[in-house]
Order: structure tokens, then C-alpha cells, then sequence
């Protein structure tokens, strides 16, 4: 680590820039954009009001308080804010950052601290262990729920959570990981060759997704590679403040993927690939700056890809369904990908594809944000609900198991029809065999 | 520091969770976009209807404590600052539209409701209000009658002042006063309504607001107009006006705002000119045609670059969009955006624009400019950063400057953003002692405790 100069009340490991947090304007466009301003009213609980708390942080004005703390856990980080601010704020990563620091403020006591550390250092970024067991109880705790458990009062978690968790699982199938061979050749006329990164929650939970994600991009003309000493992609340690164990991990997956001699890295979940992209800014210290933009440019979502790439139609079969799509917050405000989606679903013949209001806006799932505020994540998610239904599509189309997880449980509490899918999921019905 | 018995007094009146003490929450209710004005209060409400206002502000007037009225803190010349701390009345969840008469033509609603979902729910039953400020997205119908906010429509359709037909407030001595009605003419007495737009939160809270509706203009074209030299866009404006020609905006953004706007927006704006006019007529459709027909002519004689039409509603949407965006994208450059609210008879635009060009040279700063160049009103905005001191001392050197001949010029120093705290000492050099006088003493009228929204409109030597 570099020496750097401390800022204000916050320590120096880790500490915001203090450039970002003087960006803001204060215009204000962010608080109609933000769901838990939305929620609250309250200023602090919004983009304006957050950064205004770090920079009173950082010059001195304010100690980092509980409070402090407090808003960087309530924060979605959804980033609906940073595609609404055109001063190029970016409120979320300040808070991803504050969490960050609120781990050296606030430190877990021993038990708890070894455990998190247990989780994040020691599971989620390998898979092997990750995959030993399949049983569901075993997965919550390679999950990290087992902590959040254990964490519940330091969290504040209320006890109806440990039941929501458990409703929201999906029925699971083996991990996909080990089961996909190294490299998958493509169909028909080859179009080029891509790396598949392939997500912890994707592999564990949603394999048969991701297993249409492969399916459909050989389908569409590209061999896939998927190297399995690929590790999680940070997201979930980013998180949860753990910005030190992101970094390791960051260079393991670069140094590995830049090994490839791929045209592209495509992955399936939004979540991933929005933290792919941001290994960039995350690695800048280490210097390999040429490297890092050659990866930042092959990184791709799967939708994104095969939008750039053009949609090979001609034996697509027809899908009779009426369709709406709810965008990821990772995909269309973190990565700005948005009409990809849409073009795609578009494409398949037979679609009646009809938009719904708010598309953009969080469904409240929001990485650990559903268990640790239930309450809240359930208004966001009604709100959510009453536009799916108003829309009467049959197939809630979207793109991120986060997301995935939480409409998939809101629908069916709700006692609605509609059916969650991927958008690879949805091409897949329309590859023949 | 107010009391605990008044505190608990207003616990009392508006329940816990509407009286707010915590630091981090009034740390972040004392500032609004103005850069540089911060201020804490020692206690913020939040009331949810008239009567708690009326309560809030009999506790200010018995235990004498500064109380300043907020929405949502997007106001550009720091009136909703408590500089003297106190407490911030923040009337954001007064949002509730209370009624859309379609036979008189009128909508009725608190102060907090956000001019944007007024407009939305007038439009929803074929009708039209047209003030649209840059921070409609979020600003408070309170808010913009009390800056006499204006916006992009300005020039055709007026400002918030012009569809203002009754008001309901709360006096610094507790009393409530109810102004205007839905008549369309009134003249009973002194026009309290009048006095009360565009008073900054010195005189009243408003609680209730009554606007004017009319009906929305049936077709309408939207042009975009290039430009290598920033002065041929003032002349084509002038000559668009001096036709007799109405449009319902003519806006400007010279090549730095262009250029930070298309860096958030990326629709395509062209980078390499000079400025850019984006042009709207709207009215009925022979009219529009005519209108629209005039204006391109004008555009190409005085020898505009290049002239755009939008193809439909939604590409003349996302233009309008991106030139609502101009203050906040200029915040890209520099940690600072001072900005500022120059007004000019509109047939002194171009020279205007040669001045800012002047002094930006003279006082080396960067600076962009945009605005209602339809109405005169201009946002050069000076990109800095307020840690360098010498920078500031520039900035305000060249503002002096460019306003002592906007003054000349009969303009104004404050268009449509008000008086506040950032532009006190200009005030008295625009309308002298004896117009700085009268004001004293009709804010003396109302408020003779000095207790509502001190420290605004004028300098401490005026007070």
C-alpha cells in the first residue's frame, strides 16, 4: 500500500477521493431517482444527502458515526443515481467505499470477524469448496447466510428474514462449473471465440441459466471457454466493505482471463459484470494500466454481446409470449446497458414484448439489502410488482440472479402467474433441439 | 439554541418522527445547489399540513428563534439556508394535490408538491401549466412561487408569477392569511399575492397554492441551430423577436456547455461549434407553420452553420432534456460552478456575449455560458475550484464587472434564481437605497421580530 494522506475523519486505508465527493453539485436530479429516498424522505437517505455526509466526513466536519454507517448499508447501491446525475457523481461507489470504512470503524468482534473473514476470503473465492456440498442448508452457509445469521443482531436483522432466505432459494440443480467442458465448440459458421465468466450464484444456484447462456452462444456462432480456476468476481466482498480481498481476487481473474486468446469475455450476470468493469478504477494502484483497459474493453454482458455481435435469426423458432423486462440496476445504471435487452427480446419471433413503467427502478433485492431490511425491500419490491402486473405479460424477462432471486419470491407470495427468466433463457426457447 | 420545552412543544404539535435533531440529518438540510453556502440548523420539521405550520411558527415567534423555510433544496441563490441556524421547516411532505377544477380552469395544491407531478397530473386531464425550471424533476410548487421560478417556456408562456391566482399562508406572527381565488379578475385591495411571489421565504410560508391552467398547445416544432461564432446566435435571437415571432424557447448553450452536456447525454451534440439555439414554436398548427417557417429563414440569413429540425415529440423531449441538464454537466469540469442569473434587454444580447467573452480572457477563467436566451437570461457559469482563492477573487471580480454593465444596460442581476444570500450586495446597486428602503419596510410590515428567513435579500449594513 502507497502512504496516503489521511482525509478528514476517515482512516487512510480505503478512504474515498476527496475530488468525488466535492463533484456534487447538490442540483438535487438524484433524489427523484432514488428508492430509498423514495422510501424515506429523508435527505440523508438519498445520493445528495450521502455524499454531502462523506464530505463532511472528509473535511473534518463530522466523525464517522453510527449513523454514517448506517447509510452506507441503506444505500442500494443500485446506481440509479450516477445515470441520473450529469455532474458524474458517483454516490454508490462513495458508499461502497464507506463501507469499506465503516469495517475499520465499527470492527466485528472475534468470533463474527472470523467468520466473515471465513466467508469472504476463504469461500467465495473458491469454487471447489464452494461446490462441495449441494444440500441446501450447506449452501447457505457457503452463501454467507449462516453468517448473516450469526450477524443478525449486529445488523440489525429482524427474525423474519431467516425464513424469507430460506423461501427464497430455488429449487437447485448440480453446480454447473464442473460440469461444462474447457472449451465448447461453436455451431454452424464460427464467429469468433469468447470466455465465459461464469458467477458464483449463477453456478450454485442458477446453473441451468447459465447452461442456456453457453447454449445460446454457440448456437449464435462462438466457441466458448470457460477456465475453471476462475474465482468470484469480488461483487459480493465489495459489498460488504471487504475491499482487500476484492483486490486479490481482481487479479486473479485478470491475470487469468488476459491469458485467453479470446475476442471477448461474456458474462450472464449483471452483477459480475458490472464489478468486472470496475477492476479498472479498483486496480489502478497496481499500475498495469494498458492491461486493465484491454480487459475493461473485452468484458461484456451476454446481452450486450450478442446485440453488438447482430442476432443470427434465421432458425430461430417462434416464442408465443407476451413479455415484459425488468433492467438490473447492475446492467442498465452501473454498466449503461439498457436498449441491448430490449433489441434482443425484440428479435425472437413471436414475442409481444410490452414495457412496463419504472423498468429501470430497483426491485429491492440489492445483494444482502433484502435480509438485512426486510421491510424496506418489500415496498421497493411492491412497487415493482404493480408494474409487472399492469403490463399482463405472461414472462417477466430479466438479467441478474439478485434480481432473479427476489422477483421470482415477490411474484409467488404475491399469488401472481408470471414467470421469471433470463433473457438468455428466453433466446434458449428459441433454439431449436 | 432553541429550547427544550419548545422542542418538546413541537414533538407535541407534529409527532417525533416530523421533528428532526439528529447531527447527520440537519447537517445535510442546510445547504441548497448554491456552491459554497452551508449552514446547520439546530432543529428541522417536517409538517403535513397548514395547522402544523402554523404551529411551528407561533413556537418560533414565542421563544424568538430564526425559522427557515425548505422543499427540496434546489433553490441558486442560498434562500433556504439558515444562516443564523434556528429551524428549517422542510414542507416536502406537504405534497398532496388537493384538487384540478376543469371548469375554472385552476389546480390547488400544497407546497411540497414537485412542479413536475403537477404538470404530469394536469396533462393527465388534457391541460397544460407551463413553468418548467431546470430542477422541475424535483422542485416544489412552494419553492418556485417564492423564487418566481422561470424556466425554459419563459419566454412565450412567463413564469410562475403568471399563474399564480391564490395563496395560503402562514404569517411570522402565527396568523394565517388566505390571498387571491379562482376569479380571473381581482382587484380588492392591495395584491397580497403579488407581494408574496418571489419574496425568497421572507414574508409567509405558503402552505396552499392556486395556479392557472391552460389549455396545451396543439403542434409544435422543435429546431436546433448550430453556430461558429456565439454573437450570430444572439443576433438570430434578436431578429427572431424583432419579426414578431414568438417562440415558446429559444435557448443558448455556447461550446463548453455543448461539450459537458454531450459528455452525460451522447445524443450527438456537435462539439466544434461555437454555441447552439434549440428553437421551439408551438401554437395552432397553421400557426406553427408559419412560425416555424420564419424562423428558419431568420436562422439562415444571419448565417447560422447548420439547422436541425427533430424528427418527433420524443427527439424534441430528449433535446429539451439535455439543456435542462446544462448547470449540473458543467459541474463535470471543476469541483466549482459558480453560476450566475444576468438579465439584458433582449436586444443586447449579442453585445453581451462579446462582454462575457471579454472578460473571461481578462480575469483568465473558464467559464460556459447557456440560458433563456429568448428572455435576455443568461447563466454564464464560472468553472472553479474553491480552494484556490486567487481563482475566486477572479470570479468575483469578473461578475462585478459584468454586472455593473448588465446594470447599464438595464438589465438585471437576477433573472429568475432571486436575491438571497449570493446576490445581496448587487441589489442596492440595481434598485438604490430608496428601492432597498421600501422593501425594508415592508418586510418590517410583516415580519417586525426579524424572525422569519433571516440574513436573506439584504446585506447586514441594509438591515
Amino acid at each position: 500500500m502507497t502512504d496516503k494522506k489521511k482525509l478528514g475523519n476517515f482512516t487512510s486505508e480505503n478512504a474515498p477521493e476527496y475530488e468525488d465527493v466535492l463533484q456534487c453539485m447538490r442540483c438535487g436530479f438524484c433524489l427523484p431517482t432514488c428508492p430509498t429516498f423514495s422510501l424515506t424522505g429523508r435527505e440523508r437517505s438519498s445520493p445528495r444527502g450521502r455524499v454531502a455526509l462523506a464530505r463532511a466526513v472528509s473535511e473534518g466536519k463530522l466523525e464517522f458515526t453510527e449513523a454514517v454507517k448506517e447509510e452506507a448499508f441503506f444505500c442500494l447501491d443500485c446506481r440509479a443515481c450516477t445515470t441520473a446525475c450529469p455532474s458524474g457523481v458517483r454516490a454508490g461507489e462513495v458508499m461502497e467505499i464507506c463501507r469499506s470504512q465503516a469495517h475499520q470503524f465499527f470492527p466485528l468482534k472475534h468470533v463474527s470477524k472470523s467468520f466473515r473473514e471465513f466467508v469472504l476470503q476463504k469461500m467465495l473465492p473458491n469454487p471447489g469448496l464452494l461446490e462441495t456440498s449441494m444440500l441446501p442448508a450447506r449452501l447457505y452457509q457457503k452463501l454467507g447466510i449462516q453468517w448473516l445469521v450469526r450477524h443478525s443482531q449486529l445488523l440489525k436483522l429482524g427474525p423474519e428474514w431467516v425464513d424469507k432466505a430460506e423461501r427464497m432459494i430455488p429449487e437447485l440443480h448440480p453446480p454447473l462449473r464442473p460440469q461444462l467442458a474447457d472449451v465448447i465448440p461453436a455451431e454452424g459458421e464460427q464467429r469468433g471465440r469468447v470466455a465465459f465468466f461464469l458467477g458464483c450464484i449463477m453456478t450454485l444456484m442458477y446453473p441451468e441459466v447459465s447452461r442456456q447462456t453457453v447454449r445460446v452462444l454457440t448456437h449464435q456462432g462462438f466457441e466458448v471457454v470457460t477456465p475453471k480456476e476462475q474465482k468470484c468476481c469480488g461483487a459480493p466482498h465489495l459489498t460488504e466493505g471487504d475491499r482487500d480481498t476484492t483486490k486479490l481476487i481482481a487479479q486473479h481473474n485478470l491475470d487469468l482471463f488476459m491469458a485467453l486468446d479470446v475476442d471477448a469475455i461474456v458474462t450472464d450476470c449483471a452483477g459480475c459484470g458490472a464489478a468486472l468493469k470496475e477492476y479498472e478504477e479498483l486496480l489502478e494502484e497496481a499500475g498495469e494500466h494498458d492491461k486493465l483497459a484491454t480487459f475493461r474493453g473485452k468484458i461484456k454482458d451476454v446481452s450486450e454481446f450478442l446485440a453488438e455481435q447482430g442476432l443470427r435469426t434465421e432458425d430461430l423458432k417462434p416464442v408465443e409470449k407476451i413479455v415484459t423486462y425488468h433492467e438490473p440496476c447492475h446492467l442498465c445504471h452501473a454498466q449503461g446497458i439498457s436498449k441491448q435487452p430490449r433489441e434482443l427480446i425484440k428479435a425472437i419471433p413471436g414475442i409481444v414484448f410490452r414495457e412496463m413503467e419504472e423498468a429501470s427502478w430497483c426491485c429491492g433485492s440489492a445483494a444482502t439489502f433484502s435480509l438485512k431490511y426486510t421491510t424496506e425491500s418489500q415496498q421497493i419490491l411492491d412497487r415493482k410488482l404493480e408494474n409487472v402486473q399492469a403490463t399482463g405479460a405472461e414472462l417477466l424477462v430479466t438479467a441478474n440472479p439478485g434480481c432473479h432471486l427476489q422477483l421470482a419470491w415477490g411474484l409467488k407470495q404475491a399469488g401472481l402467474k408470471q414467470e421469471v427468466v433470463h433473457i438468455t433463457e428466453l433466446l434458449g426457447m428459441a433454439v431449436s433441439g | 439554541m432553541i429550547s427544550d420545552t419548545a422542542i418538546q412543544h413541537l414533538i407535541d404539535k407534529l409527532g417525533k418522527e416530523n421533528v428532526i435533531t439528529a447531527a447527520e440529518d440537519l447537517l445535510v438540510l442546510g445547504y441548497d445547489s448554491t456552491p459554497g453556502l452551508h449552514a446547520t440548523p439546530d432543529l428541522v420539521v417536517y409538517p403535513t399540513n397548514s395547522e402544523q405550520v402554523q404551529s411551528v411558527m407561533q413556537v418560533a415567534r414565542d421563544y424568538k428563534v430564526p425559522i427557515t423555510p425548505r422543499g427540496s433544496g434546489t433553490g441558486l441563490s442560498g434562500g433556504s439556508i439558515p444562516v443564523d441556524g434556528g429551524i428549517v421547516i422542510c414542507l416536502s411532505k406537504m405534497n398532496k394535490i388537493l384538487e384540478i377544477d376543469e371548469e375554472n380552469l385552476t389546480a390547488t395544491c400544497q407546497a411540497g408538491v414537485v412542479t413536475l407531478d403537477l404538470f404530469n397530473a394536469v396533462a393527465a386531464k388534457g391541460l397544460f401549466y407551463p413553468p418548467d425550471p431546470g430542477s422541475q424533476k424535483i422542485s416544489t410548487l412552494g419553492g418556485n412561487v417564492m423564487e418566481d421560478a422561470g424556466g425554459l417556456r419563459g419566454l412565450k408562456y412567463g413564469v410562475t408569477r403568471d399563474y399564480v391566482m391564490a395563496l395560503k399562508c402562514v404569517l411570522p406572527d402565527g396568523s394565517l392569511l388566505s390571498t387571491g381565488g379562482k376569479s380571473v379578475k381581482d382587484v380588492a385591495g392591495y395584491a397580497f399575492k403579488d407581494l408574496l411571489v418571489g419574496s425568497e421565504g421572507t414574508l409567509a410560508i405558503i402552505t396552499e397554492i392556486t395556479v392557472k391552467l391552460i389549455p396545451p398547445p396543439q403542434d409544435k416544432r422543435t429546431f436546433l441551430a448550430y453556430f461558429d461564432d456565439i454573437r450570430i446566435a444572439g443576433e438570430a435571437v434578436s431578429k427572431i423577436i424583432a419579426a414578431k415571432i414568438i417562440p415558446s424557447t429559444m435557448e443558448i448553450m455556447d461550446k463548453a456547455t455543448i461539450n459537458c452536456v454531450e459528455d452525460y447525454v451522447k445524443i450527438g451534440l456537435p462539439r466544434e461549434m461555437a454555441a447552439l439555439l434549440l428553437i421551439e414554436v408551438d401554437g395552432h398548427p397553421a400557426m406553427v407553420t408559419e412560425e416555424a417557417e420564419g424562423v428558419e429563414r431568420i436562422l439562415k440569413e444571419v448565417g447560422a452553420a447548420e439547422v436541425h429540425i427533430a424528427k418527433d415529440a420524443e427527439e424534441a423531449a430528449s433535446l429539451a432534456a439535455a439543456r435542462r441538464t446544462a448547470l449540473s454537466a458543467l459541474a463535470r469540469v471543476s469541483p466549482t460552478t459558480l453560476l450566475e442569473d444576468a438579465t439584458v434587454p433582449r436586444s443586447m444580447l449579442a453585445e453581451t456575449f462579446a462582454l462575457i467573452e471579454r472578460l473571461t480572457k481578462k480575469y483568465a477563467l473558464t467559464v460556459g455560458t447557456f440560458g433563456h436566451a429568448g428572455d435576455g437570461n443568461l447563466h454564464p457559469t464560472v468553472l472553479c475550484d474553491e480552494r484556490d482563492a486567487d481563482e475566486m477573487k477572479r470570479a468575483h471580480a469578473f461578475y462585478d464587472e459584468l454586472y455593473e454593465q448588465v446594470l447599464a444596460w438595464g438589465g438585471t442581476v437576477s433573472g429568475e434564481h432571486g436575491i438571497g444570500i449570493a446576490k445581496k450586495k448587487y441589489l442596492a446597486r440595481q434598485i438604490g437605497p430608496g428601492g432597498v428602503a421600501v422593501m425594508k419596510r415592508i418586510k418590517q410590515a410583516f415580519d417586525p421580530e426579524g424572525i422569519l428567513n433571516p440574513g436573506k435579500i439584504f446585506t447586514d449594513g441594509q438591515e
